[in-house]
């Protein structure tokens, strides 16, 4: 590990969100931006996100680089980029310092296997997941994953931790970092706050159109009252907020302005006379708008919600806080500050005052870069385990190891007898023989054609059976060597596969002779066979990986997997041939050896593969390729359980 | 250049029971809500290690102090359960001798399996060598391993673990089991492994042995550190020549 802080290079800073703009406009991007800007002499950011515009991939926003992985739509709030994990994982190891801003399960997913973990982390705690609680279940435990690995937890208020659970586990991680805002763009000398309009009537709102924002809830209050309402935002509830707004007949008073840039919306928060946040879910964490409103000058109402929301304008002091949810309640809020000028003077005044104070962006921008520095440095300090440098560069010696413990295994059948696996062998021809002929006894049809075929799929089922058998007792045997070498312990896994596949090439000279001795000696099904076959190893080695494993946390279940193994042997046409029993047999259709086998016996023979057997084996090779990366990341704590 | 570094390293021990090793149980667990209290042990109490380059440290302690413990945390099979570990340079754990003999062999390939799993190459001249430090005869050579007694066994091993050099080196207690003479010779040797290592750490409970061998001592109990000594050298200056040759 190199020292980061000698360099003169400043570190880089990959910021990972779900969407940034031009897509959207909103009060965490307006984070993102902030946080970019203002640590830009101290580090180098770049944001990696979702879009679902077809146009150009990397683009440079405010001088940011901005790559936009596509994304289909969103699903649960979530953008459906598949692409996106790779993305991130590619960008990873080309940055000093991740930020990660929550709620993002779909990068959660990502550190959750493990990927980052050398990178330092930062979380910013935008907002806990609010509108799809009900998959809670299943992204909690991720999002507890990528806090654990997080080096600090940003919040913006001290109130978020306290409301919180997940953030109280981690609680001596958390930094209350207020955001920060720069006032001086609100041209205060022309803003007049102690002239305010005596018929004024305007209130105004901002913020994507989406439900926690609560905006259906204003649009009610206006019903019984007098003001004026315009909205600045876009979103997926425009259509929505529009029929609420005709079949209220509010037509002429409320109005919805749409996005609208900084510039506008800066003169838009000056004109105004009272700013409103209805937020109604704790989805709205700090409300960065309302600090706008503050820092134009202009009183606010906001919603007692458990989060930063009332603490930021405070109830008679900068704001009216009332109930969220309650249309009446705010309604009457409005109309007491629009009917009472001198209170909204007073209380612009003193808004701008706490925007100004505790607020400012040198306080965000010092917090910020003391928060990133010591995550940068804390990482520079922590150095790589040993053991994962141990499973990148010792991945090709473990291989070696394992095959020459294999080998060694292999010689020692030959050191206790001259025949060795011969005896093996021997043992399979006879098998083959006596099965050979009881089918021959049920079936008519001419098994001395069929026998090398028998002879072989026994012998890929002997392999398949003993490696995974074997697996399960592996770690236990090799134990020692483990504790003692601290020799990984997917060696001995692998040692399996290997013996037995040493084995299986002794036991191959019994098809092979039948084949020589019984049947026209065409060789083209050979080639064809072949990348069935890899699969079948594959699938085999991953398959005793998960098992073995599994089956060394927990003794119980090595009887199970035999007994599960011996009826998937014989629920499958290994022995059995296709006409001997009905092939569209369910139980044997949704048999995976059925298929495992099936992908290179049939080229083998000259046949054509099922294009659902194909299928079949590639999807269970996916699930058993998740599951190995899991296993590898507990086969770590192995010498607990031996 | 190597280096250890630990710091405020814990290391939560699991004793698995019987019925921590079944999953049927630990599944009708989850359904009857019985709570299934693992128990956990503190093996390695907050322990704070910084050792450079020419370190060497003696672990002393009673049995069940955590020393082995220990070390098998450095040599990575247990994995920290909180702090931090960093470690430079190829560690060489020799914690127990046995590991990864088969006693049906003959001793030659015994020597080149293992001195393959600490990946070397076994050439005639290495296992020659070898055999030659054990002062066995040469026709044993060929005999399997079964028939040797447990202190041809031992020197067989000894001289196996110890034919090659290492950046990082721990060793557990095994130094007891030779005859008197062999004893000696193993010391020497390991004396002279100790000097070329970078760093080396020795879990024994053999006072004087630490005192020959290392810079400082470490008491164990607990899993904790209870104190660290630091041993005056009686003679350094033959060390400190091959360290810097080295």
């Amino acid at each position: 590990m190199h020292h980061i802080s000698e360099t003169p290079r400043r570190p880089s800073v990959l910021h990972i969100f779900k969407i940034y703009y031009p897509d959207l406009f909103g009060g965490t991007l307006t984070v993102i931006r902030d946080v970019c800007a203002s640590l830009k002499d101290a580090f180098t950011s770049a944001v990696l996100v979702c879009s679902q515009s077809a146009e150009q991939r990397n683009i440079v926003v405010n001088h940011v680089p901005v790559e936009r992985v596509h994304s289909f739509g969103n699903v649960l709030s979530l953008p459906a980029a598949p692409a996106y994990p790779w993305r991130l994982w590619r960008k990873i190891a080309e940055h000093d310092l991740l930020a990660l801003h929550a709620p993002f399960p779909l990068a959660d997913l990502v550190f959750a296997l493990g990927f980052g973990r050398r990178r330092p982390l930062v979380v910013h705690w935008h907002a806990d997941i609010v509108t799809h609680a009900g998959l809670r279940w299943f992204i909690e435990p991720l999002m507890r994953r990528t806090l654990r690995q997080a080096k600090a937890i940003i919040v913006s208020d001290h109130v978020l931790i306290e409301t919180t659970p997940l953030l109280r586990e981690f609680e001596d991680k958390c930094h209350v970092v207020p955001f920060g805002i720069d006032t001086d763009v609100y041209d205060w000398p022309k803003i007049e706050p102690h002239h305010v309009n005596d018929r004024g009537r305007l209130v105004l709102a901002c913020g994507r159109l989406v439900p926690y924002k609560g905006f259906d809830v204003l649009i009610r209050a206006a019903v019984n009252h007098n003001f004026e309402v315009w909205i600045i935002g876009e979103g997926v509830e425009r259509a929505r907020l529009e029929q609420l707004i005709r079949d209220l007949g509010l037509g002429e008073r409320v109005k919805l302005l749409g996005s609208v840039n900084d510039c506008e919306r800066i003169k838009l928060m000056c004109l105004a006379d009272v700013f409103v946040m209805p937020s109604v879910t704790n989805a709205e964490t700090f409300g960065l708008v309302q600090l706008e409103a503050m820092a134009a000058g202009r009183p606010v109402v906001n919603t007692a919600l458990d989060t930063a929301v009332p603490r930021v304008a405070r109830h008679g002091m900068e704001a009216i806080t009332v109930p969220p949810d309650d249309p009446e309640a705010l309604g009457e809020a409005i109309d007491t500050l629009i009917s009472d000028p001198e209170r909204r003077r007073r209380m612009g005044l003193s808004a701008r005052a706490r925007a100004v104070s505790r607020y400012s962006t040198a306080a965000f921008k010092d917090a910020m870069e003391t928060v990133y520095r010591s995550a940068v440095t804390a990482a520079s300090d922590e150095q790589v385990p040993a053991q994962d440098q141990l499973q990148v560069t010792g991945l090709f010696e473990s291989v070696r190891i394992a095959a020459a413990l294999a080998w060694s295994d292999m010689r020692h059948r030959y050191v206790r007898s001259l025949l060795g696996p011969f005896w093996m062998s021997l043992q399979m021809a006879i098998v083959v023989a006596v099965l050979g002929s009881v089918i021959g006894q049920i079936s008519n049809a001419d098994m001395l054609a069929r026998l090398p075929m028998l002879a072989l799929s026994m012998t890929a089922w002997t392999f398949l059976n003993s490696v995974v058998l074997d697996a399960t007792t592996a770690l236990q045997n090799s134990a020692s060597l483990i504790r003692d070498r601290a020799l990984p312990p997917v060696i001995f896994l692998l040692q399996c596969t290997f013996r037995q596949g040493l084995f299986a090439l002794h036991n191959a000279c019994v098809p092979l002779v039948l084949w020589l001795l019984l049947t026209p000696h065409e060789l083209s099904g050979a080639l064809a066979a072949l990348p069935g076959l890899s699969l079948f190893v594959i699938c085999t080695f991953a398959l005793s990986l998960v098992l073995g494993a599994l089956a060394t946390r927990y003794r119980d279940l090595k009887p199970i997997i035999e007994s599960t193994l011996m009826l998937a042997f014989l629920a499958s046409p290994v022995i059995w041939s296709s006409e001997m029993i009905n092939h569209r047999s369910t139980v044997m259709r949704l048999n995976p050896l059925t298929h495992l086998f099936a992908v290179w016996r049939e080229p083998l023979v000259g046949g054509h593969v099922d294009a659902s057997s194909v299928i079949y084996v590639l999807v269970a090779l996916a699930l058993l390729l998740c599951a190995s990366v899991l296993t590898l990341v507990h086969l770590r704590k192995a010498a607990f359980w031996i | 250049m190597a280096s250890i570094s630990l710091r405020n390293v814990c290391l939560d021990y699991p004793l698995y029971g019987a019925y921590d090793f079944s999953l049927k149980r630990r599944l009708l667990g989850h359904l009857i809500r019985e709570k299934g209290e693992m128990r956990i042990i503190r093996a390695v109490d907050n322990v704070t290690i910084e050792a450079e380059a020419g370190a060497r440290i003696g672990l002393a302690g009673p049995n069940g102090s955590g020393k082995s413990t220990l070390l098998r945390l450095i040599a990575g099979v247990y994995p920290p359960s909180s702090g931090q570990v960093a470690i430079k340079g190829n560690i060489v754990p020799l914690l127990g001798l046995n590991a990864g003999v088969n006693l049906d062999f003959i001793a030659e390939d015994n020597i080149a399996l293992l001195l393959r799993i600490s990946g070397r190459k076994p050439t005639r001249a290495v296992i020659d060598e070898i055999w030659a430090f054990t002062e066995l005869e040469e026709r044993m050579q060929r005999l399997p391993l079964r028939m040797f007694s447990s202190g041809m066994l031992m020197r067989v091993l000894f001289a196996t673990a110890t034919a090659f050099p290492a950046d990082i080196l721990l060793l557990d207690e095994w130094l007891s089991v030779v005859d008197e003479h062999f004893a000696e010779k193993a010391e020497q040797r390991l004396q002279n492994l100790v000097s070329q290592a970078a760093i080396v750490i020795i879990a024994s409970h053999d006072q004087p042995l630490l005192r020959r061998t290392c810079t400082s001592i470490i008491n164990l109990d607990h899993g904790r550190i209870a104190s660290t000594v630091t041993v005056e050298q009686p003679s350094t200056l033959p060390f400190e020549f091959r360290e810097i040759s080295a």
